[in-house]
């Protein structure tokens, strides 16, 4: 851990939190012998409880993979991850399966919604999927909070990719999940539909104790968060807590260099 | 990327090789059919001719000419230097009994000559050549069971029996003549005195040592004059070959029209094929606008990969339709008299183009308005992001609906044109016409019929769990792409559901003319042999004496000619008309059928009414009677029903009584009954005895057998429907491969995922199928009733619902490999493609 970002944070900072998804050792190569590709190479880190994570990294550098072994959505070739006490890769495919339906919400770069499904239909997806019911008064203030209250009924066709990208968000958010996890959401976003996505997922981690590990390459997205964790070649090799845009490139440039 | 490109590539084959094989199977039974029809015919042919080219001259009656040539003309054929043999072929009845020494089939067997020389051969022992040995027909062997070395029982013209050894089995294959009634061969003198038959049916003549067969049968021809035709060998062995080709070519025609429905069905699967296809590669086609290509290097790229698709499907198509020609000839060569052994399979140059061009311009045809799609897409749409979601295809289509409606309407009313027809094929064809008019409409409105079927059953599936709910969503997603899936299956399940109601409804019709006829056990006939003597009144007046019979009804029927046409006059003795007769009546009632009150059908009563008077045509000349009942006339088999008195005044020659209906008595069983009859007869051999049971059976039997053989010939283009929409959805599938998986990622378990993909499928399955119902069991109505006046209407509903269960069957297979597919792909693997 880098000494001045941990100098630099106050003592409310959520990073400090007991961690919900911790990794060791985490290797994942994919390939194998001659043009194997060492897409994780032991990559050890721990993610608190109620902070806003962003898993920062050049392209290729394994922020996807990383994203994905932790997630559940992979295999890992050695190494554990742990969601709260839960051994995640020990898991088979089913039991990861219903481990993802219920302790994990998920926002993708693109293609989140299904196209012939209302705004509201797409929220509630994940729960009819689990068969749970859901809090109409977390609904309510989660569709409030994102601002999409007259638009429920709508397909997302009719949406625009910002509101889209919100529907993500209110589905992601509104199963209560331990962590959620962001792939590049505002990849596909004009600036200010990404900034208010971004603020959505501060408030939600802020206000609601949502855990939010988000992936992304843009520093602007990364100032939003508690803390951004940086990759290079499938190895953790730095960190700042409290970032700005500012800090958050100069390390980048740093690393690229 | 390169991942990513394999997978594409791997998909693509796989994508084609259903398109493929819906072609090939169109194929292959067109190709199929004509290997089977042009090795039928060479088969036919070479039987034909084998045996026709062992004449040098043969002398016919004259085409037209009933009589036979004269024995005289055999005697100076004889005498010509130019000829060395020859003998005459003498035809006629001689009625074979069975082994329980009743006279084989309704018409009896004919004797015929084979002498020195013949043009048949023994297949199995030897030709008679001494008084007291027969041969007989193969099929006649088969059907009584005869063989060689057995003694058989031949009626002579007085019916006195006579007894012969049987000494060989001759194949006539298909002789005109012979190959239904069935044959017993005598030696010349044998023949003559058993037929009583006076002349031949035919000469037979070699040429002598040294002279052409042209030589003699012009030597022939100058001698044999009038009323007579004579032909060399090899010109007999072509009209015969013609003759049985014509039976080929008709078997061929039929099978053609069934093949046909699988072209079109897999024309519809190929087309919807193409336009996913080209759906899907939009935006590799915007690319290559947008790197130059004009709108025909687009419209021939696609083009290509139809024509490249078509060429090679076809030519598997061709390849298995040899095969399948070639298995149904050697299992179905029994059926129709060929020869299995003789023939080697005929591929004909002509069979293979012809497969080909079906194949590959069916495919052309079906890629075209997809490539001409291909070309309306803008370069811009290479530039769309892909991230917004892609509109749905919801627009309903006023013009589309209006059309469809006009479409159906129009339809409906030309049905109840041809309701409105006397003429049952005119209103056949209206019907047909009508039906092709709705099928129109159908496929004009079938997206928003999708559309309607599905939100139809969204609420059940809805309630049902979250795959199924996924399900119903996805089916209506995108209405014209399942149309058109849905569309070839209707084909089928239209033609099929239809041809079971026609099937259902005539049986139940006939079943009931049955049973509103005479209740008899028992009817028994004479021979049919032309101007017969009938069943001597004596065996009625016996039976009605048995105890174990209740009633005979002796029917007597006579013809006689009118200014405009033939007049059938009947009459039944032993039961009131109105039992005998049965069925109802137009006016009047048949119970007031008397001496001088007649019942006759409204055709021969013209404008007159019941309480007039008629004058009729009869055996003594012009007689009036008073109308007493109008029947309509397609329901009766006589014109004139009359008195028992008035007929033998009428008709004093006929003696004898056309059929007996034998109704048994209640305290006798089924064995005593059989048995009474039997001894009624047991002198007169050729009288035909038949159990109404048995007749009954036998009409179902005969039915039903065809109705398997209609279904089966329609089960292909359900078969290659099928295949279609496994296609649709594994185009589907991979389209929403992202979509998929997303959805795993959200915690949809792989079994829901599959789950969800099996309900798609089947819910187009069952929306095809049942708009095929309704289509075929409205048609099949309108069909039968235009057939039928008083046709008893019947659906079927055990063959549907079986039909309905093959289609979720159907569905549910067409699930699994798109669902196996969609199932396993991974993840991240999905979320890395684009
Ligand atoms: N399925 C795969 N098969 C082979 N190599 C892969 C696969 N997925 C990712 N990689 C490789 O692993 C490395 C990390 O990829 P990724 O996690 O996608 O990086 P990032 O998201 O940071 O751009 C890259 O070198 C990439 O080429
Ligand atoms: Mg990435």
């Amino acid at each position: 851990m880098s000494q001045s970002a941990a100098k630099a944070a106050p003592a409310s900072d959520p990073t400090h939190a007991p961690p919900v998804v911790t990794s060791r050792d985490l290797v994942k190569v994919y390939g194998r012998a001659d043009s194997a590709v060492h897409a994780l190479d032991g990559v050890t880190v721990d993610f608190a409880r109620g902070a806003f994570t962003a898993i920062m990294g050049p392209s290729g550098s394994g922020k996807s993979t990383l994203m994905h072994c932790l997630a559940g959505l992979d295999t890992v070739t050695s190494g554990t991850v742990h969601l709260g006490r839960t051994e995640i890769t020990r898991l088979r495919d089913k039991q990861l399966t219903l481990l993802r339906r219920d302790r994990i919400g998920f926002i993708f770069q693109s293609f989140n919604l299904l196209p012939m499904l209302t705004a509201e239909q797409n929220i509630l997806l994940p729960g009819r999927i689990a068969k749970r019911r859901h809090d109409p008064a977390r609904f309510k203030r989660i569709v409030e909070v994102v601002g999409l209250g007259d638009r429920l009924g709508h397909l997302p066709s009719a949406l625009s990719g910002g509101q889209q990208q919100r529907v993500a968000v209110a589905r992601a958010l509104l199963g209560d999940p331990e962590v959620v996890y962001a792939d590049e959401p505002t990849g596909n976003l004009d600036s200010r539909s990404g900034a208010e996505v971004l603020g959505f997922l501060r408030d939600s981690a802020r206000d609601l104790g949502q855990t939010v590990i988000m992936v992304t390459h843009d520093p602007v997205a990364a100032a939003y968060a508690d803390r951004v964790v940086f990759l290079r070649d499938g190895r953790l090799v730095d960190e700042v807590h409290q970032p700005t845009a500012e800090t958050v490139l100069d390390r980048l440039v740093k690393l690229e260099s | 990327m390169l991942r990513t490109t394999l997978a594409g590539l791997r998909m693509h084959k796989g994508r084609l090789v259903t398109t493929a094989l819906a072609i090939a199977l169109g194929v292959m039974f067109v190709s199929g059919t004509l290997v089977f029809s042009d090795t039928l015919r060479e088969s036919f042919s070479s039987q034909v001719m084998g045996s026709a080219e062992r004449m040098d001259a043969v002398v016919l009656p004259a085409q037209g000419s009933e009589d036979p040539v004269s024995g005289d003309v055999l005697d100076e054929v004889r005498e010509l230097p130019e000829i060395d043999r020859a003998a005459g072929v003498t035809m006629g009845d001689a009625p074979l009994l069975d082994k329980d020494g009743r006279a084989v089939g309704s018409v009896p067997t004919a004797g015929v000559s084979v002498g020195e020389p013949t043009r048949f051969s023994a297949d199995e022992g030897e030709l008679p050549d001494r008084p007291g040995e027969a041969a007989l027909a193969t099929s006649t062997a088969e059907a009584t069971g005869y063989e060689v070395g057995d003694s058989a029982t031949v009626l002579g013209p007085d019916e006195q029996k006579h007894e012969f050894t049987v000494t060989g089995l001759i194949d006539f294959g298909t002789e005109p003549s012979l190959a239904y009634r069935g044959a017993v061969a005598f030696t010349s003198p044998v023949a003559a005195e058993m037929t009583g038959a006076e002349g031949y049916s035919e000469i037979d003549a070699l040429a002598a040592e040294g002279v052409s067969a042209q030589q003699a049968a012009d030597a022939v021809s100058a001698v044999a004059g009038d009323g007579t035709e004579v032909l060399t060998g090899q010109e007999l062995g072509d009209r015969l070959a013609e003759q049985a080709g014509a039976q080929a070519d008709a078997l061929a025609t039929g099978l053609l029209l069934f093949a046909l429905v699988s072209v079109v069905v897999a024309a519809i699967v190929i087309s919807n094929t193409f336009a996913i296809l080209v759906a899907q590669r939009q935006r590799e086609m915007a690319l290559l606008r947008c790197v130059g290509a004009v709108r025909r290097q687009v419209f021939t790229a696609v083009v290509t990969e139809a024509l490249v698709v078509g060429l090679l499907a076809s030519a598997l198509g061709v390849l298995a339709g040899v095969g399948l020609g070639y298995a149904g000839f050697a299992v179905g060569a029994e059926a129709f008299d060929a020869d299995a052994g003789s023939a080697d399979v005929v591929v004909k140059a002509q069979t293979v183009l012809i497969g080909l061009a079906v194949g590959t311009v069916t495919t052309l045809i079906a890629a075209v308005l997809p490539a001409r799609r291909a070309t309306l897409v803008p370069p811009l749409a290479a530039l769309r992001t892909s991230a917004t979601a892609t509109a749905l295809d919801t627009r309903v289509g006023i013009l589309r609906m209006a059309t469809g409606t006009v479409l159906l309407l129009a339809s409906a009313g030309v049905v109840a044109l041809a309701r409105q027809t006397d003429d049952p094929e005119t209103g056949l064809y209206l019907v047909v016409g009508a039906g092709f008019v709705a099928f129109a409409g159908v496929i004009v409105l079938s997206p928003l019929l999708v559309r309607a079927a599905v939100a139809a059953v969204s609420p059940l599936m809805r309630a049902l769990g979250v795959s199924t709910a996924l399900a119903a969503d996805n089916a209506r997603r995108n209405p014209r792409r399942a149309a058109t899936a849905m569309i070839a299956l209707t084909v089928g399940a239209t033609l099929i559901t239809g041809y079971s109601v026609v099937n259902a409804s005539m049986m139940a019709t006939t079943t009931d003319m049955l049973d509103r006829q005479f209740p008899m056990d028992y009817q028994v006939r004479a021979q049919f042999a032309e101007e017969g003597p009938g069943v001597p009144p004596e065996v009625a007046r016996d039976l009605r004496e048995s105890p174990e019979v209740a009633e005979v009804v002796a029917q007597r029927s006579a013809t006689a000619e009118t200014g405009d046409g033939f007049v059938r006059y009947t009459t039944f003795r032993g039961v009131p008309p109105e039992e005998a007769a049965g069925g109802g009546t137009d006016a009047g009632d048949l119970a007031d059928v008397g001496p001088g009150r007649v019942a006759v059908v409204s055709d021969v009563a013209g404008e007159r009414g019941v309480g007039d008077t008629l004058a009729l045509t009869t055996g003594e000349g012009e007689r009036d009677y008073e109308i007493a009942a109008l029947v309509e006339g397609a329901q009766s088999s006589w014109s004139v029903l009359m008195d028992p008195e008035d007929f033998s005044s009428a008709f004093p020659e006929v003696r004898g009584d056309e059929m007996l209906m034998v109704s048994g008595a209640e305290s006798a069983g089924d064995e005593e009954l059989r048995d009474a009859v039997y001894a009624a007869v047991e002198d007169r051999p050729t009288l035909q005895v038949d159990s109404m049971a048995q007749m009954r059976r036998q009409y179902e039997d005969v039915l039903n057998t065809a109705f398997l053989a209609v279904v089966a010939m329609l089960g292909l283009a359900v078969v290659i429907a099928v295949f279609g929409i496994a296609n649709t959805l594994a185009l589907s599938v991979l389209e929403r491969t992202r979509e998929s998986a997303m959805l795993r990622a959200m915690g949809l378990k792989r079994a829901q995922l599959r789950v969800m993909l099996m309900w798609e499928a089947v819910l187009m399955c069952l929306v095809g199928a049942l708009v095929g119902i309704g289509l075929g069991v409205f048609f099949g109505w309108a069909a039968s009733a235009a057939v039928l006046d008083d046709l008893l209407f019947r659906v079927p509903t055990a063959q549907i619902a079986a039909f309905l269960a093959a289609a979720v069957a159907a569905g549910l297979l067409a699930s699994v490999l798109p669902s196996r597919r969609a199932a396993r792909t991974s993840i991240t693997a999905a979320m890395a493609s684009e």
